[in-house]
């Protein structure tokens, strides 16, 4: 390779690296107890679903009240798409959101789209955490809420009892990484 | 008279810089592409952009059949965010996605299902897309907007619309949220209250 050739390469090494988005997930952050720091930047992740559990049809208080907007990042989504399992260091996070308040006994809202349900306040965050060496106990999962109510959230979390969380998921999901994918089109397709 | 080596390497870093600007100019254009003859394209790379909040309209609540059926997941470009936070409302070339699913196999008369969770409803199948595009000139007479169908139903969805008309869409927008920049931000937290994350 001439010289200049290779000048010209660096050049063009450089501005690629210079303008390519993020790339390589960031991963969770613990704090020196264990306790994990509230995950930042996640709303710009991919959103993969959000059930919904409203309240007037549990009884007044759904576990997790009501929207549940589930986000995850592009390069875990990629590999759990390829895989079929989540690679170390996965975080989701889910993000609740009441409904808004409606007139019918479900609690549903008429709107000028149709009956149905509607998002209102924000109202917490659940996270959980693929680390096999750490959450060894629960299927390689560590799962943390950062408070079910609007925010502020707390900023940082210790891990959840296994009767809180991981239980559940272990009875029903272990065969699919612990995650719900039966909620999730994106984990169920491989489209962009 | 400058060394040939030290000329073609200026060259070079202009190219470098050149290529820098045009990518720079690129993300800043709208995500709308139009056909020669109006029609628009189907956006690309939606799913990338910011989750805004998903109403959910089922079925079964909606006499066996919503207009939009059954949840709509919204959504709109970071940078398109960011202004209408700043600024209350949304720059030129702005596009919102509204994208559909079904519900996932309701077992009670109202669509819902139990699952571990609780009751309530779950994302089934990819079910459509809808689209706004902001632009003031070739959407004047609506408000600014364009309102396209790409199709309420399974993928693949088609791949350009054209614009739907006014009793379709954007009447309903003109009636309701004119004074919202044509956007229902009350159903869409962070628009309504701010991404307080960041």
């Amino acid at each position: 390779m001439t010289y200049l050739a290779r000048i010209t390469l660096g050049l063009l090494v450089m501005a690629a690296t210079a303008v390519s988005p993020q790339s390589g997930s960031k991963g969770p952050v613990f704090a020196k107890d264990g306790s994990l720091v509230l995950p930042a930047g996640f709303r710009s992740w991919v959103f993969i679903g959000g059930p919904i559990t409203p309240n007037k049809l549990n009884d007044g208080t759904a576990p997790f009240p009501e929207f549940h907007s589930v986000y995850i990042e592009r390069e875990n989504l990629r590999y759990y798409q390829k895989n079929g399992k989540f690679p170390e260091g996965t975080v989701m996070v889910k993000e609740l959101a009441l409904a808004q308040v409606g007139e019918h006994p479900d609690g549903s809202l008429d709107s000028a789209s149709g009956r149905g349900y509607f998002p209102s306040t924000l109202n917490g965050l659940d996270v959980m955490v693929k680390d096999s060496k750490r959450f060894a106990g629960t299927n390689d999962w560590g799962f943390f809420t950062f408070g079910h109510h609007a925010e502020p959230y707390e900023t940082v979390a210790k891990e959840s009892s296994i009767s809180q969380c991981a239980y559940c998921h272990i009875a029903s999901v272990a065969k699919t990484d612990m995650v719900w994918v039966q909620y999730y089109p994106l984990l169920k397709t491989k489209i962009d | 008279m400058m060394p040939k080596y030290l000329f073609s390497l200026i060259a070079g870093v202009g190219v470098v810089a050149t290529s820098w600007f045009v990518l720079a100019a690129q993300t800043q254009q709208s995500a709308a592409v139009f056909n020669p003859d109006g029609t628009m394209q189907l956006p690309t790379g939606f799913r990338k952009w910011v989750f805004v909040g998903a109403p959910l309209t089922p079925n079964a609540l909606n006499n066996g059949k919503a207009n939009f059926p059954e949840y709509h997941h919204v959504y709109i470009e970071q940078r398109n965010v960011d202004a209408y936070l700043k600024t209350g409302e949304f720059p030129e070339g702005t596009v919102i996605v509204k994208e559909l699913t079904r519900v996932l196999n309701p077992t009670f008369p109202d669509g819902s299902r139990t699952e571990p969770s609780g009751r309530g409803y779950f994302n089934g199948e990819y079910n459509g897309m809808d689209v706004t595009v902001k632009d003031s000139k070739r959407f004047a007479a609506t408000n600014g907007w364009g309102f396209f169908n790409f199709g309420h139903h399974p993928l693949p969805y088609a791949e350009s619309a054209k614009e739907a008309s006014v009793a379709e869409c954007a009447g309903c927008h003109i009636a309701y949220v004119a004074k919202t920049d044509m956007t229902w931000v009350q159903f869409y937290p962070i628009l309504r209250d701010g991404d307080k994350t960041k």
